[in-house]
């Protein structure tokens, strides 16, 4: 079996029944996806497979031969971020950072679909997501702003400016 | 002061946007073996006999550890701190709580690991457990703790006391008498990331650790403690840690990976399934409050009784110190001249518990906001009202004897009345922080404030024991 991992082709040699997870984690040694639960309920593992957000860690490897999969690995770097990670950079979303990359994902297909949101959309396309620092409300500032091309650049966030107070307003039907 | 108010960006977080930080479950180590623990299926019974060799038979088994595995099996997190220790880290003779680690293996896949543990033969003789705090200290509830019903090791006592002023006294002189039980429960931290170690052997015959602890040299002292290692032996890599809430200050996975890695001599990792984080990882503990307060009609607080019961589980781990954050928050931030608080560690047949967010303040501040929202219900006073007349202020003495020289609360109860549009009466609306005179300084008052610019009132040990923790 073929997989494209964050656009580079790689024969698979774990069995046809093992996890998505475990072929990226402990075949290819691609780790940002996390084993939070290991039964699809924490959003953790959440990978791109040719495009949608899929649990990592229910998604057979023989189901997706000749897939292409999209990580956080493959989104940018650290002086070159995506605008889904500049967003997460400067709205702090990430706390413990374990449930962070599949918050990213998630957000990376909506920044994909049709680049256009709703703050009660980012939280229903988020809703399968559990961040245990009950992070949401940046979380969801970030994914709106990134949606919405709204981003600040890392360089303008670094300039330290006052803070500004729509970052802390709770909005109605947060699950914060 | 630049960063004070400023959006600083945080040191580790463009690591984490970029998928770049490494959790211990993310480092690899060619030929790590996985681990598996055989847990007890009972809350409390007798181990007869363990029979490993099936499972050390078992073709990818590299290792099995048991109690006589253990250089000093029996060791407190606290030992450091001159408290006893109760725990074992694997069962010895008696298993006290459903989950308890009997044994642990090392394999070349979870699934060998799996297969190991379900080969390894134990008979147990099941005995009768306890669940409820109340119940557990009664006389005829089932013993099973070597230490009784209640953790014994406080100073002269066997349990955390506070004594301050006359407090039969204020009961006689009270108009009313409001009682309270409160009972928060237990609470599971569920990090994202579970708990997780890595134990490496060294060619240099030292260990590398790398652990998902919140405290790293606690962690390093139980782990040399039970090898019985100098500290010089182990290098533990931490400091990342994926969620923990109080909830990885336990060592929960190091030492066993360590005793199967030297048994091993082979890289040994241990992640706890969600599964196992929910069922056997401690929790934040469950208590029972029981508040009663001597007040007047016009809404001061003479004097309050307390008894608080916190739910150990089957051992101490850190209990002992949860109970005394009790002793120190009981009264909350109010100022009460005359009180007497027993606070007790009870043992029962459930997951050991632990530290989490606050540890022992929340719970006891809980029962304490409680209660005075229902004095002020049982007075018809409002509630805010009763807290700024009976607020902390600047020459107060907590019921611990700390003279206070900066407290918060008329200020803060205030912003918060203001903040939820809550009014109270114009006398209050000024209230300010500073020394009691006048009106404020009735008569129960006087003989604990402090003099100007003393800070410690006189400390009597024989009325507020300070021993163990």
């Amino acid at each position: 079996m073929r997989l494209t991992v964050n656009g580079v082709e790689h024969d698979v040699l774990s069995p046809p029944l093992a996890t998505l997870l475990h072929v990226l984690r402990e075949e290819l040694a691609i780790t940002s996806p996390k084993a939070g639960c290991l039964q699809g309920g924490c959003g953790a593992c959440t990978v791109l497979v040719d495009g949608e957000p899929r649990r990592a860690c229910l998604t057979p490897i023989a189901a997706i031969d000749g897939a292409s999969v999209s990580t956080v690995e493959g989104l940018g770097a650290p002086d070159d971020l995506s605008v889904v990670q500049a967003a997460f950079h400067a709205h702090y979303a990430a706390q413990c950072g374990f449930c962070t990359s599949g918050f990213m994902m998630a957000a990376q297909a909506l920044v994909d679909s049709d680049g256009q949101a709703s703050r009660e959309e980012v939280i229903a396309a988020l809703s399968g997501h559990i961040c245990r620092c009950t992070g949401y409300v940046k979380i969801i500032d970030a994914v709106t702003a990134a949606v919405n091309g709204d981003v600040r650049t890392a360089e303008t966030d670094i300039d330290m400016g006052p803070r500004d107070e729509e970052t802390i307003t709770l909005v109605p039907g947060s699950p914060a | 002061m630049k960063a004070v108010g400023a959006r600083l960006p945080r040191y580790d977080g463009l690591a984490h946007i970029t998928g770049r930080t490494q959790y211990v479950d993310d480092v690899r180590i060619h030929g790590t073996l996985w681990t598996k623990a055989l847990r007890s299926p009972h809350h409390h019974a007798a181990v007869r006999s363990i029979d490993t060799s099936r499972a050390e038979a078992l073709p990818g088994v590299h290792a099995v550890v048991t109690a006589q595995d253990v250089p000093r099996n029996v060791y407190g997190h606290l030992e450091a701190l001159g408290v006893p220790a109760d725990e074992p880290l694997l069962a010895e003779g008696d298993v006290r709580w459903k989950g308890q680690v009997i044994a642990a293996v090392a394999a070349e896949s979870e699934e060998i690991a799996l297969a190991a543990v379900d080969a390894i033969d134990v008979e147990f003789e099941e005995r009768e457990a306890v669940f409820d705090i109340r119940r557990a200290a009664d006389p005829d509830a089932p013993t099973f703790h070597q230490w009784g019903p209640v953790y014994p090791h406080f100073g002269p006592h066997n349990h955390r006391r506070v004594r301050k002023g006359d407090v039969d006294r204020a009961f006689d002189e009270a108009d009313v008498i409001v009682e309270g039980v409160y009972r928060p429960q237990a609470i599971e931290h569920v990090p994202m990331e579970t708990q997780v170690a890595l134990a490496v052997p060294e060619a240099s015959g030292r260990l590398t650790i790398y652990s998902c602890t919140q405290a790293m040299y606690f962690s390093m002292g139980v782990v040399a403690a039970h090898l019985q290692w100098p500290l010089s032996k182990l290098k533990f890599v931490g400091g990342t840690v994926g969620g923990g809430f109080g909830g990885k200050v336990d060592t929960a996975t190091e030492t066993i990976c360590a005793l199967l890695a030297i048994k091993s001599r082979r890289p040994v990792k241990w992640r706890f399934t969600r599964e196992e984080e929910f069922l056997v990882s401690s929790t934040r503990a469950p208590w029972h409050i029981e508040l009663r307060d001597a007040v007047t009609t016009d809404g001061w607080i003479l004097g309050r009784r307390t008894l608080t019961l916190h739910d150990a589980g089957a051992y101490a781990r850190f209990s002992p110190y949860g109970v005394t954050k009790h002793a120190f928050h009981h009264t909350g931030a109010y100022t009460i001249p005359n009180v007497r608080f027993d606070g007790f560690v009870v043992f029962t047949n459930r997951v050991p518990t632990t530290a989490m967010r606050g540890f022992g303040v929340t719970s006891v501040s809980l029962a304490v906001e409680l209660h005075l929202s229902r004095v002020a219900d049982v007075l018809g006073m409002d509630p805010l009202e009763l807290r700024l007349k009976n607020a902390n202020r600047v020459g107060d003495t907590t019921g611990n004897r700390v003279v206070l020289h900066d407290p918060s609360t008329v200020a803060v109860t205030l912003a918060a009345a203001e903040a939820a549009g809550h009014e109270v009466g114009e006398e209050y609306r000024s209230m300010t922080s500073d020394r009691r005179t006048g009106d404020l300084l009735p008569e129960h008052l006087v003989e604990q404030q402090a003099p100007e610019g003393a800070h410690m009132a006189t400390f009597d040990p024989t009325l507020t024991n300070g021993g163990g923790h």
